[in-house]
């Protein structure tokens, strides 16, 4: 059973093509990246999967039913464009939202308290949503949106403004969630944090779908010409003629080698020259990978 | 319709709970207390502690017009009498008048025929309330001198033209003759007037800039993608309302309370005599609530369209505008509220709950006009909510620059 199914989906807004027939599938216990620039049309996306707008053609599936309202029980939602009502203690804000979710007073309270502990914000459910941090609304706005143990999550840019501890535990949870058998849908332009943590991406510019499918089957692709160098003494070998581009991060050379360049020689001529830590020959990145799908036309 | 009672349940509790609803439930009141009381109670002095001074060619009526001046209610000038007087006299008053050592100079002349000439001169132009006083006092001092020319005694003369004091009653519609007082009428009109123009816009606003609110903390994504667009502005709409209607509540069980204590009866005794009868009781909540949800739907679609309070603003002619039509009418409907223009304007929705207010002040009105006029607000309140729900749905969602009167029609169109 598909999770979501989206069928050639577009959506325009007077001379501007938002979404321009968009297909795509999220199965249950997956972990889905839509990425792309800013602007590429992830949110627009992401507002007609939920109902939010609806498309101008194709359709919307949800649970394998054509969408209505009801199947929005199932369905947590983080958006981008985050908020909540600063003079409301924060317990009583997860209360509402669980509530608006179907659940009742008590269910609501527990689950909340739950949660709070599990991400270590019991101790402010006392206090208003405006004494608190930016960081710890969004574990808030983070807990609202999985109360109800929705079969769905969308999050979108889920990490952003997050300090890496807190980034970490959130990243744990949504993995434990995908665990259980959820579908997640994670949009973000940070193609890095993608990479980590989803199984299948869909990669967005301009509204149209440039590159889908699963993480491994997209990388296994393209050539594996990356070179990582880590070294101690000269970067001569950096000038050789086996190397398109490279970088270099004071003993940290990232490297992009000529169409049938020689890794063996370039290992060759840096050991010549510099001790060498690590040499790994790795596969292109998501970025490099959608750069080269959007021959560098992107919004971002 | 559980969401939105939900909604309506966080809205109402967060505006209860809030400064803003305790402020305005007790210092609303206690605000237009002092303001009436300054009103009246320095209406009350108008005229007193003058220092004034009466010339005419005729001792005789000078001297009764300095009794009358000194015998008007509240009266605490002082009154020179200077008799006959010659134009030199007149000179030298003027000259008092300038260096501020009298406050003004009545001048009466021709005293002795059928139509003596009067003159007030003062440093100020604007005083008519001691004009009044003055003209009344002179009438009545010619009155007295005609009398006791005629060979009447001044304590008889005096009686004769002090005047009857005219008492008024009302024929209700069943045919009860009760007492009325025009003045308590007209300001008992006037102040529930005032006050369901003010908490309808109070609260309509409310509405507005709790929804600018939302949309500046980037709530309303969160929410849509929970509940209905419809269940989030009724909600809303709903839970004010019931915010507005609980502070009304409270007004009339203080008002109530108040009649019931012994207080009531000493302050509000003679011209202040006030009674609120059970179905004006019934209609200001009525008319508070249709005139609410009529003026908070438009201003709820429009607030949609503002990224910030200060854009509002710009529709604030907009708000205001039925309340100075409505009190531009006070004078028209106050004379004649069975006037065919006052009977328009308490029919016509935006005016209709102040204009009724101000016509039940003199008479109730026929119960089919209560009728019209609430079907129309609430016919009115059914197309403005739909012309704002069309404009929310779009607007909420839209950030970064206020729309554009085209935009906000192609929204109409899309939504």
């Amino acid at each position: 059973m598909a999770i979501v199914e989206l069928d050639r989906i577009h959506k325009a807004y007077e001379n501007k093509v938002a979404v321009k027939e968009l297909s795509l599938t999220i199965e249950p216990g997956q972990m889905f990246g839509l990425l792309g620039p800013n602007g590429a049309g992830k949110t627009s996306s992401i507002r007609m999967m939920i109902g939010i707008t609806m498309p101008d053609s194709g359709t919307v599936k949800l649970f394998d039913k054509p969408f209505d309202r009801a199947s929005l029980e199932r369905v947590g939602y983080l958006p981008e464009e985050r908020g909540l009502y600063k003079k409301m203690k924060v317990i009583e804000q997860l209360v509402f939202f669980g509530q608006l979710h179907g659940l009742s007073t008590e269910d609501a309270h527990g689950r909340a308290t739950s949660w709070a502990r599990r991400l270590e914000i019991d101790t402010s459910l006392d206090k208003k949503t405006e004494e608190l941090s930016k960081g710890m609304q969004q574990k808030i706005q983070f807990i609202g949106s999985l109360l109800h143990n929705p079969d769905l999550i969308i999050m979108d840019e889920p990490f952003s403004g997050l300090d890496p501890v807190n980034a970490k535990l959130l990243e744990q949870v949504l993995l434990e969630l995908k665990d259980d058998g959820k579908a997640v849908i994670f949009s973000t332009h940070r193609m890095d944090q993608v990479e980590k943590l989803c199984d299948s991406i869909c990669l967005i510019n301009h509204g149209e779908a440039v590159i889908s499918g699963k993480v491994r089957d997209i990388k296994s692709r393209y050539e594996r010409n990356h070179v990582i160098v880590e070294f101690d003494g000269s970067a001569e070998f950096l000038k050789s003629s086996e190397i398109e581009e490279a970088s270099n991060f004071s003993g940290h050379a990232e490297i992009r080698l000529k169409p049938h360049g020689d890794a063996q020689r370039l290992l060759k001529e840096a050991s010549a020259v510099a001790t060498i830590y690590r040499f790994e020959l790795v596969e292109p990145s998501l970025e490099e990978i959608f750069i080269r799908a959007v021959g560098g036309k992107a919004d971002a | 319709m559980r969401n939105l009672l939900l909604v309506a349940k966080r809205e109402y509790l967060e505006q209860v709970r809030g400064r803003a609803f305790k402020l305005t439930t007790f210092g609303l009141p206690a605000i237009f207390a002092v303001i009436i009381a300054i009103g009246y109670f320095s209406s009350l002095g108008i005229g007193s502690g003058r220092h004034l001074a009466i010339a005419s060619d005729d001792p005789a009526l000078a001297q009764l017009l300095r009794s009358r001046i000194l015998g008007q209610k509240d009266s605490k000038a002082t009154v020179d009498v200077i008799a006959p007087a010659t134009p030199a006299d007149r000179q030298q008053l003027v000259d008092k008048l300038r260096a501020k050592s009298l406050d003004g100079v009545l001048w009466v002349e021709d005293s002795a025929s059928a139509q003596p000439k009067a003159t007030y001169m003062a440093p100020s132009a604007g005083d008519f309330l001691m004009n009044a006083r003055l003209e009344s006092a002179l009438n009545k001092a010619l009155v007295d001198e005609h009398l006791i020319k005629g060979g009447m005694q001044r304590d008889q003369a005096a009686a004769i033209s002090k005047g009857i004091d005219l008492a008024t009653y009302q024929v209700k519609p069943d045919g009860a003759v009760i007492k009325s007082n025009a003045e308590a009428s007209f300001w008992k009109g006037y102040v529930m007037a005032i006050l369901l123009s003010m908490t309808t816009m109070i609260y309509g606003m409310n509405v507005a800039r709790s929804i600018i609110q939302e949309k500046t903390s980037r709530i309303f994504e969160v929410m849509l993608a929970i509940a209905k667009p419809s269940d989030l502005l009724g909600g809303k709409l709903v839970g004010v309302c019931a915010v507005g209607l609980t502070q009304i509540a409270i007004w009339l069980i203080a008002t109530a309370v108040f009649f019931a204590t012994p207080l009531s009866a000493s302050v509000m005794s003679g011209q202040l005599s006030i009674h609120i009868s059970a179905i004006e009781a019934i209609l200001f909540p009525v008319y508070f609530m249709l005139g609410y949800l009529l003026f908070s739907s438009l201003f709820a679609g429009l607030a949609a369209t503002c990224e910030t309070e200060q854009e509002l603003q710009m529709y604030m002619p907009l708000a205001a505008a039925p309340t100075w039509l409505s009190f531009a009418l006070i004078v028209l409907v106050m004379n004649d509220s069975n006037s065919v223009w006052s009977v328009a304007a308490s029919l016509f929705p935006p005016t209709a709950p102040v204009i009724m207010f101000l016509r039940m002040a003199s008479e109730t009105p026929p119960a089919w006009q209560f009728a019209v006029s609430i079907g129309l607000l609430a016919l009115s309140i059914v197309a403005v909510l739909w012309f704002s729900t069309k404009l929310y749905r779009v607007g909420i969602l839209m950030y970064g620059k206020r729309a554009t009167l085209p935009e906000i029609f192609r929204w109409i169109r899309y939504s």
